[in-house]
């Protein structure tokens, strides 16, 4: 009858219309998330879970497709040591890149735009197999070699009076003495020290101490090129100056804000727990047990407050490379993280040159 | 009824109506050519603009400085066509003449967590005057509704549905 | 302005008449609540990306308070997917009758009737709603929760029930659908009253007994109409029509309001009051507590909504209705006077909550193509246009068009007021308190709109 074929029509259409979207629906999903030539990575704050997957492997030569999304805020993608450009994550929206490594090991990528206290954990790795091994290559820290204790307090023996300035150290005409001319030279000594040894040496004999502290200046920005401060002060604005402030006092928005005691401790081999249930191993290349500092520094106390770098009495008595180190290595037990696995040995030190405007460099 | 008691509504409502038209067109406050140069930091957080209302006046130079607390924030003013993008740690600055009196929302352009839609500020520049223009003429509002467009029903009401 | 008899031309007589249409439209509804549920459970949990939170929070709702319900009254619960499975369900058919579905049919408790439910449901919605609005996964939760309260409630209950007493947007979309110019009534009541089988009300070979619960013979306003046309298929006689009419005529009528008509009201617009504050307004603190649902600080927001809309509101409109009866020369009970003014502040509530509706849609309305380009967040580009930027459309004439709004609200509210002192031989004299708190709550809704 015709009545009853129109009511089996209907039906059929209900049933096309209940079943078609959730089946369209469920087979996308399922096609997307089976298909195993792209990787889908969901990015979220550290608090959410980060990275997701956040171990990826790769073999050398194949291309690693990754499809990039993020879940809250806006996030970046980079790979840590590498040249490639940051990738930004906008939310809800699927950016893809494709990756190529050379080498096999262990790579680190992380985010790149600030998304929270805890933007610095949201880092993942990649397991790179394949291809030939190159010869492992170990690179002792300078602060290692040269025997410094990084985690020791470094007050400065001497401070200035006046805030020192390398363009009046470059007028006095001074030839530096030797032992103080070189990159090397200056990188190892704190600056204080150097102001001692150059204020007993006999061509300073007429100069003042201020001048003395203004050839200290001086030897900071001719071992140091432009292009390496310009650097320095791009990472130092990405990466820093959330937490040390865009004048370096220690007192960047993150810091200020954040008043939860963030605890972790980073220790080789040992995975330490701690309360968060993160455990930390040690980045490649740092081979020391960890100083008993560390333990100081776990759950329930306060971390210290990011370093005041405009601060004398502490950064004159600091080498570049303590201060690399620190970078590299992080902060055991308060908040500043490593960096080991994301700077170039170049960046580094690029970073740790422009660290010293904050002693010496023009003020505007 | 005389000619001029049944006139007399239309009349109310035709002087009401340019009462209205005039509230809305008259040229507001007028735009000094020196203003002040203002400097506002404006700090973005979740999901909050601090301060959450700038003043200004007209012809006033003003510089906003947006810094984030937290996540990447936008700040967007509409009617003013600025756009900027901070990271905490990056501030970002924009600096623009303020000739376009009147209240002028602030937006959040970056998507930064669920309530990014409602996360907005206000820019005012000159005194609220649409604010009061839109009062005033709720006070006309009121006088037309309630005494102009009202009609004594002329017979027994015409009623509609079953008696 | 005599009422224009739509059904009286053949066409658009057959085209209602016919279940077919009616049908399609609704699968389409169907379809896009599968679309929202499926993309708010599986896709980014971005609420300005996902189609859940975009079109329903933005498409749906400024198209329902801006277009719908002021101009085609109750017209979307006619086609609202909500119902529909328990509906065909109970009525074990799509189309025309085909003997007994399934169902117990009881009848909706005596206690539980009128719109006090629906009061209460929608103040809890209310509550919780910033999150919901925000994260599509709890908007997919929302929804999907409906669905199956509303098939259990058509298994057990008669008819339409959900729609009818729970309903949460239902006593809303009721309230001002009196303010729309269409409706749906009968011709001629005397023609009703010889009828004596009534199928409008019990049902026939050709459609079902009206799911509203409603006698279309006695349907005065536009209230608990739904718009689902079954009268029209089962009246024998030809004598319901659809009609249009002068906008607001629902308002126009002498008789008080039920005092649960006239409290929603009042409820309404004290709501439109707190959303319009807390969300435009300049505290984000209110804001966050707002949104922090379970808190301290939600539980004071709370305290603070459940004051405004059910105490303050409502008292300050009740203290309005009492100047005015001292001051006219009226011996009107309190309630009396809330029933009889209550319904002259629905067009005023009616503009409110869709001045604030198009600010919202102004604002955010380039996140629907986008939205629906990627609609599970896979990074589909289906239309083109996932990567569109923001693009908000506000400024001072979108200020000036939300003013205009709330204001010629205003005006019509007034002249209602003013009609109802009039049948209260009360005069101007005793319009001018309630006029005063219509202007009152314009004063704040302009502030948060404009200043």
């Amino acid at each position: 009858m015709l009545r009853t074929s129109s009511e089996h029509l209907a039906r059929i259409a209900l049933a096309l219309v209940t079943l078609a979207v959730p089946l369209a629906v469920a087979v996308a999903w399922w096609g997307a998330h089976r298909s195993t030539s792209a990787v889908t990575i969901h990015g979220r704050v550290s608090e959410a879970g980060g990275w997701l997957p956040g171990t990826l492997r790769a073999v050398v030569g194949t291309p690693l497709r990754l499809r990039l999304v993020s879940d809250d805020v806006v996030h970046g993608f980079a790979v840590g040591r590498s040249d490639a450009a940051p990738l930004d994550i906008p939310p809800g929206q699927v950016v893809e890149t494709t990756l190529t490594f050379d080498q096999p090991g262990t790579y680190t990528f992380y985010c790149t735009r600030w998304c929270g206290p805890d933007h610095w954990r949201m880092r993942g790795v990649i397991e790179v197999s394949g291809g030939q091994p190159a010869a492992p290559e170990i690179v002792e820290p300078l602060y290692e070699s040269l025997g410094i204790d990084i985690d020791a307090p470094h007050p400065a023996s001497a401070l200035p009076s006046v805030r020192p300035s390398a363009e009046r150290g470059e007028s006095l005409g001074i030839e530096m003495p030797e032992g103080f001319r070189s990159r090397q030279d200056f990188i190892a000594r704190p600056p204080a020290e150097t102001w001692q040894s150059l204020r007993l040496d006999s061509s300073t004999r007429g100069l003042s101490d201020s001048q003395v502290w203004d050839l200290v200046a001086y030897q900071w920005r001719s071992t140091t090129t432009d292009a390496a401060l310009q650097e320095g002060q791009a990472l130092f604005a990405q990466n820093c100056a959330a937490c040390h402030g865009e004048s370096g006092g220690g007192d960047g928005v993150i810091a200020l804000s954040t008043p939860v005691p963030v605890s972790f401790g980073i220790l080789e081999g040992t995975a330490l727990s701690v309360p968060q249930g993160i455990a930390l191993s040690v980045p490649e290349g740092i081979a020391d047990a960890v100083p008993a500092a560390a333990a100081t520094h776990l759950a329930g106390e306060q971390p210290p407050s990011p370093a005041d770098f405009t601060d004398p009495s502490t950064m004159l008595g600091a080498s570049s490379a303590l201060l690399q180190g620190k970078i590299l290595r992080g902060g055991m037990g308060t908040g500043m993280p490593y960096w080991g696995p994301i700077l170039t040995e170049a960046q580094l030190w690029a970073l740790t040159d422009y660290l010293w405007t904050f002693q010496f460099g023009e003020t505007s | 009824m005389t000619r001029f008691h049944r006139l007399l509504p239309y009349v109310g409502l035709a002087t009401l109506a340019v009462a209205g038209v005039a509230l809305v067109g008259l040229p507001s406050a007028v735009v000094r050519s020196e203003g002040v140069a203002r400097s506002v930091r404006v700090e973005a957080s979740t999901f909050a603009f601090t301060p959450a209302t700038i003043e200004v006046d007209p012809g006033d130079r003003v510089t906003i400085e947006l810094a984030s607390a937290d996540v990447v924030h936008g700040l967007h003013i509409e009617g003013y066509d600025v756009n900027l993008t901070a990271d905490p740690g990056q501030p970002a600055t924009v600096s623009f003449v303020a000739d376009r009196p009147g209240t002028y929302r602030i937006r959040c352009s970056v998507p930064c967590g669920p309530l990014h839609p409602f996360m907005s500020g206000r820019l005012r520049v000159g005194p609220p005057s649409t604010f009061w223009r839109a009062i005033a003429l709720a006070f006309i509002a009121v006088a037309v509704g309630g005494l102009a467009l009202w009609r004594k029903p002329a017979g027994p009401r015409v009623r509609l549905g079953p008696a | 302005m005599m009422p224009i008899d739509l059904t009286r031309f053949p066409f658009v007589r057959s085209i209602l008449v016919a279940r077919g249409p009616q049908l399609a439209v609704q699968l389409a509804a169907v379809a896009g609540l599968l679309l929202v549920i499926a993309a708010g459970l599986l896709g980014t949990p971005v609420g300005s990306r996902n189609p859940a939170t975009v079109l329903v929070w933005i498409a749906w709702w400024a198209a329902l308070m801006i277009v719908a319900v002021p101009f085609f009254g109750r017209l979307w619960c006619g086609i609202c997917p909500l119902p529909l499975p328990g509906e065909w369900l109970q009525r074990g058919a799509l189309l025309r009758p085909r003997g007994r579905g399934r169902g117990m049919g009881r009848p909706w408790p005596r206690r539980l009737r009128g719109l006090w439910v629906q009061n209460a449901a929608f103040v809890i919605v209310a509550l919780f709603s910033l999150p919901v609005l925000t994260q599509p996964r709890l908007t997919a939760l929302l929804l999907a929760g409906l669905v199956l309260v509303a098939i259990a409630i058509s298994l057990v209950f008669e008819r339409r029930s959900f729609c009818r007493y729970l309903c949460p947007v239902g006593g809303f979309i009721g309230l001002y659908a009196q303010a729309a110019p269409l409706e749906v009534r009968v011709r001629d009541p005397r023609v009703c009253a010889d009828h004596t089988t009534k199928t409008c009300y019990t049902g026939s070979a050709d459609g079902y007994g009206c799911p509203w619960l409603v006698f279309p013979a006695t349907l005065t306003s536009n209230v608990s109409c739904g718009v689902c046309l079954e009268c029209l298929r089962t009246c024998p006689l030809d004598n319901v029509a659809i009609r249009l009419r002068p906008m607001g005529a629902d308002l126009r009528r002498s008789a008080p309001v039920r005092i649960d008509e006239a409290f929603k009201s009042l409820v309404l617009i004290g709501s439109a009051l707190v959303y319009a504050f807390v969300l435009l307004g300049p505290s984000s603190a209110l804001r966050a507590a707002a949104a922090a649902v379970g808190s301290p600080s939600w539980l004071a927001y709370a305290a603070g909504f459940l004051l405004v809309t059910v105490v303050l509101v409502p008292g300050l409109f009740l203290a309005a209705t009492r100047l005015g009866r001292s001051v006219g020369r009226n011996h009107l009970s309190a309630k009396e006077g809330l029933q009889r003014f209550a319904p002259a502040l629905v067009p005023l509530g009616l503009a409110a909550w869709a001045a604030f509706s198009l600010g919202f849609v102004l604002t955010n309305a380039s996140y629907i193509l986008p939205a629906l380009s990627d609609p599970i967040g896979l990074g589909w580009d289906l239309l083109g246009t996932t990567s569109m930027p923001w693009t908000p459309m506000g400024g001072t004439l979108a200020s000036w068009a939300l003013a205009a709004i709330v204001l010629v609200g205003l005006a019509w509210s007034s002249r209602h007021v003013r009609a109802v002192a009039e049948d209260l031989a009360g005069g101007v004299r005793m319009a001018i308190p309630v006029w005063g708190f219509s202007f009152l709550v314009t004063a704040g809704l302009l502030w948060v709109f404009v200043a």
